[in-house]
């Protein structure tokens, strides 16, 4: 009775700490159900290519969660780096164009670390105001105008968005490649143990002896970085950017973080599963539009999962699916 | 820069001088501007500057320059400053054409008379507004269906990817569209409609679904040629572009481009500054008390690589 | 007796300095920009506010008590949609005139219950409620376009539009109903059981639970006048309007709860006031406003709304940490 007990709750478990995974698997059954083109080779690699974008944001954003903050000045962030690459690869070439767009991102993200880290300013608010002045900043450089790359052919910048390395396309040799490197800073560096515990018990970590402020601000300028390289994979692959090109993304990649089982309260959460969360959003949107719903319907999927799952999530910690408050 | 410099002119002005203010403009017409959504794209951008350069050029006319974001609320809210602000005339790019009746009816009972501008109000209004001056966007559609239907042979299947939904340019152009293609070709189906929002890598996604799911796609019609080029991207990408007919509308420099290289059929040619101008010269006109047709509007013909050197690049 | 006075005033400013920065932009667009103080123009920044100042009204509440709402944008369309649809449904046509308080009823009625299933969500799951209400701002928007097919509705008479434009003596409808909600509210949370007990489970959770309060419910409660609210608002906004549109009320969460934070309001919750609310609500729209007559292009104000949002977050912070290292004061 007693074995049983346990078994059956282990069981569970099992089905509740890897329920993310299992509602990966599912959905990707579902669609494949119902979609005959759905698992196809050359529709997974396309949308493994689209959410190259989401995705590595996606990774420098967990990290600064895990640390115990927001970051939704990605989005804003995305379009000021893009424009800025696409603008000044006819004008000085893409090495120096790349160059300096990294400058421009992370001084963005070193003043969210400034702010957030040094000043301990609330980071919602902080990256918010940010979300507004990136996006006033970059309409004030470009005037407003679209800006393109006339020559598209050739220019070795095209490898980001639209090139392989390996024979493996470039936007997914990046997602994985930075989260591998994430996940390794995050568990086998010095650097992750204080992320970790600057994001659980701050003040415990001060007393350890982690420098608090700076933990923060390497996190925003980790973020910022991988705000970078989406810059790279969705400028080559447009060969052109609109403004707002990223208005939208902080809550895509928010909502792909809170899937991966990340808790906002920080301290706690893994890069593997964020790529799976990443995959899911990219999957679900495949795969309703393959199947004809309109693109809205994807929102009312996404609230049920998004809640499903993270509900199984926090339920697992606890040992029971229903919350302890009166 | 000079925009700021008048700013801070006018602030300055405003700060020293409190008061005095009131007879010195006493003979210029003032217009105020509230528009959609400047910054979205190129063509809002450059309708803006060409307006601000036209008005610039007359000296009886001032200016009030506003941009609503493309929030209703806010362009409710600057509807109402500029009715505080007693302007002569308003002219209004709605960000949605049925939301801002109300508003331009309070306009219209506070005396000012309202020109729409570009995209056209909602049937109920057209009682309180003194003209519209744009594009024909019904038209835009049914010039686009024919050069799609003459690009195929009339037969074969395509694909639409819309503009921003809820929007009336993108509502207008769609509903044109479909319906001249029923007339003119009806063996040309059309497989699926989404929206890309008037967004390229929207549409570039979009077009990647679509290009999975149909083998066989003969056409592509979009609601501007930013999402036009997004497809055609998409379509390349997939090595199916050579067997795919673009046609577009709103022709940018980078479908204007794509058209000399032979990858993209056709568009439909419309200049923001003639748009603009346009709006000025009709606010102008219903200022000085004359009489000026309810719908105005100017040319937008099809652009091919047949006739595209008569037409020079779009600079957006 | 004036230093008393004067002591107290002080005291008051510095525990709500967002009403320190309301009056210095205030004065600065009185000489700054024409047409800027004038009755009617004070007149227009309230119709203005009233919008993200009603739904503030509820959110303050969540946020008081440690929770957050960020699908009070989305709720806010749909109850809008849900109003402005029901007057024209044949069905409903026998009630004449009646249709109006039917259809105001249903909205509101609406906009009650969503925030009822997410406060139901959060007190039962033990989510976080910034995770669920993130969510259901993109299932509630979805609802919406499923409901609209994306197209905007728009009231078959002007009666509705006509009431968002009235005026009651001097001030606008909308900005009398506004101030009349901020007045119970404020009633509500200074002098009612449930306003204590709102202060109590966001200051400290565990206290309220041996005090007594039954935590779940309480919160439930918060979430429904939250979700009350925001379509309150997505009516007053669709009256001005005489529509309703999908896309209405984007975005508002984020300025709503910038105006909340600006007010002093807490997001670990525990403190915040109707009045420091209000006067968030009101530096936001005075700047909007004034800008707009100040002809400042769209461009810099995104720039210096956002640096404006971090000066005085940084400021309030300054200004509580040394009334905090100076209690006698």
């Amino acid at each position: 009775m007693d074995k049983a007990a346990t078994d059956g709750w282990s069981v569970r478990q099992i089905l509740a700490q890897q329920g993310i995974l299992i509602a990966f698997v599912l959905a990707m059954l579902v669609f494949g159900l119902f979609s005959d083109r759905f698992l196809a080779f050359d529709n997974i690699m396309a949308v493994l290519r689209q959410t190259g974008i989401v995705g590595v944001m996606a990774i420098g954003v967990t990290i600064v969660v895990i640390g115990g903050n927001l970051d939704l000045s990605v989005g804003s962030m995305l379009s000021m780096a893009t424009v800025l690459v696409v603008d000044l690869h006819d004008r000085i070439g893409p090495g120096p164009a790349i160059l300096i767009m990294f400058c421009a991102v992370l001084a963005a993200g070193a003043i969210n670390g400034v702010l957030v880290g040094y000043l301990r300013l609330n980071s919602l608010i902080v990256t918010l105001g940010m979300l507004s002045a990136l996006q006033g900043i970059t309409l004030i450089y470009t005037d407003g105008k679209n800006v393109d790359i006339a020559n598209q052919s050739d220019t070795w910048f095209a490898i980001f968005g639209r090139g392989d390395i390996a024979g493996i396309p470039t936007p997914i040799v990046m997602f994985f490649g930075v989260a591998v490197l994430g996940h390794v800073l995050l568990t086998r560096m010095p650097f992750g143990r204080k992320v970790y515990a600057t994001g659980g018990n701050p003040r415990t970590a001060v007393y350890s002896g982690i420098r608090r402020g700076r933990i923060v601000f390497l996190t925003y300028l980790i973020s910022a970085f991988t705000v970078g390289c989406s810059a790279l994979i969705l400028g080559s692959r447009v060969m052109g950017s609109q403004n707002n090109v990223g208005q939208g993304y902080e809550l895509l990649v928010l909502s792909a973080v809170i899937l991966g089982g990340t808790s906002l309260l920080g301290g706690s959460g893994n890069i593997l599963k964020t790529v799976i969360g990443v995959l899911i959003l990219g999957f679900i949107q495949n795969g309703l539009l393959l199947l004809g719903f309109p693109y809205y319907a994807q929102w009312l999927v996404t609230w049920v999962v998004i809640i499903l799952t993270v509900w199984l999530d926090v339920a697992s910690k606890r040992h029971s699916l229903w919350s302890p408050i009166a | 820069m000079s925009r700021m410099n008048k700013l801070a002119l006018a602030a300055a002005t405003a700060i020293t001088v409190v008061g005095a203010a009131g007879a010195a403009h006493a003979e210029k017409i003032k217009i105020g501007i509230t528009q959609n959504n400047v910054g979205v794209d190129s063509y809002q951008t450059t309708y803006e500057k060409a307006f601000i350069a036209a008005a610039a050029k007359n000296p009886d006319v001032e200016t009030v320059v506003l941009d609503a974001g493309g929030d209703v609320a806010r362009q409710i809210g600057q509807m109402q400053d500029l009715i505080q602000q007693k302007v002569d005339v308003i002219i209004i790019w709605p960000t949605d054409g049925k939301a801002v009746v109300p508003v331009v009816r309070k306009a219209h009972q506070a005396g000012i008379p309202v020109v729409v501008t570009n995209s056209n109000i909602a049937a109920d209004g057209m009682d309180f507004i003194a003209a519209f001056s744009g594009p024909n966007n019904i038209q835009q559609g049914a010039s686009a269906a024919e050069l799609m239907c003459e690009a195929l042979g009339n037969k074969g299947e395509i694909v639409q990817i819309s503009g921003q939904p809820g929007y009336t340019t993108a509502i207008e152009r769609q509903k044109g569209f479909e319906d001249q293609l029923a007339k003119s070709c009806p063996d040309v189906k059309i497989l699926e409609t989404q929206p890309g929002d008037w967004n390229r890598e929207k549409a570039q996604r979009v077009m990647e679904a679509f290009l999975v799911k149909y083998n066989k796609i003969d056409g592509v019609y979009s609601g501007d040629d930013n999402m036009g080029v997004g497809a055609l991207n998409a379509a390349k990408a997939a090595n199916r572009a050579k067997d795919i007919k673009f046609v577009g509308a709103t022709n940018f420099a980078v479908g204007y481009e794509a058209m000399e290289r032979g990858e993209y059929y056709g568009s439909i040619y419309q200049s923001p500054v003639d748009d603009a101008e346009a709006a000025l010269a009709t606010a102008i006109a219903v200022k000085a008390g004359k009489q000026v047709p309810k719908l105005n509007y100017f040319e937008t013909p099809k652009i091919t690589k047949a006739n595209m050197d008569k037409f020079t690049k779009p600079v957006f | 007796m004036s230093d008393i006075k004067n002591n107290s005033f002080v005291r008051w400013l510095s525990r709500n300095p967002i009403w320190g920065f309301v009056v210095i932009v205030f004065v600065f667009f009185s000489f700054a920009a024409d047409h800027f103080f004038a009755l009617q123009n004070v007149e227009n920044i309230l119709v203005q506010a009233s919008t993200i100042g009603l739904i503030a009204l509820g959110l303050t509440l969540v946020m008081i008590n440690g929770n957050i709402d960020l699908s009070v944008g989305a709720i806010l369309a749909l109850a809008a949609t849900v109003t402005v649809d029901m007057q024209g449904w044949e069905t409903l046509a026998f009630l004449g005139d009646w249709v109006l308080l039917v259809a105001v009823l249903a909205g509101l009625l609406c906009g009650t219950l969503l925030g009822g299933l997410n406060g139901l969500i959060v007190w039962k799951t033990g989510v976080d409620s910034f995770i669920v209400t993130l969510g259901a701002m993109l299932g509630i928007r979805g609802l919406v376009f499923v409901y609209t097919r994306e197209q905007s509705f728009y009231a078959s008479s002007f009666a509705y539009s006509d009431f968002g434009s009235s005026s009651i003596g001097p001030l606008p409808t909308l900005a009398v109903l506004f101030i009349a909600c901020a007045i119970v509210i404020h009633v509500l949370l200074s002098r009612t059981v449930h306003g204590r007990n709102t202060y109590a489970v966001g200051g400290n959770r565990e206290a309220a639970v041996n005090a007594g309060i039954r935590v779940g419910p309480h919160m439930v409660v918060n979430f429904m006048i939250g979700g009350f609210f925001a379509a309150l608002a997505g009516l007053a906004l669709s009256t001005q309007m005489g529509a309703s549109t999908p896309n209405m009320g984007r975005e508002y969460e984020l300025w709503t709860i910038t105006a909340i934070v600006l007010g002093g309001t807490k997001l670990t919750g525990g403190s915040g006031s109707i009045v420091g609310t209000l006067g968030g609500v009101l530096a936001i729209s005075i700047l909007r406003n004034g800008m707009n007559l100040m002809q400042v292009p769209s461009f810099y104000v995104l720039v210096v709304l956002g640096v404006i949002l971090i000066a005085v977050l940084a400021l309030d912070k300054h200004l509580n940490r040394r009334t905090a290292q100076e209690p006698a004061l």
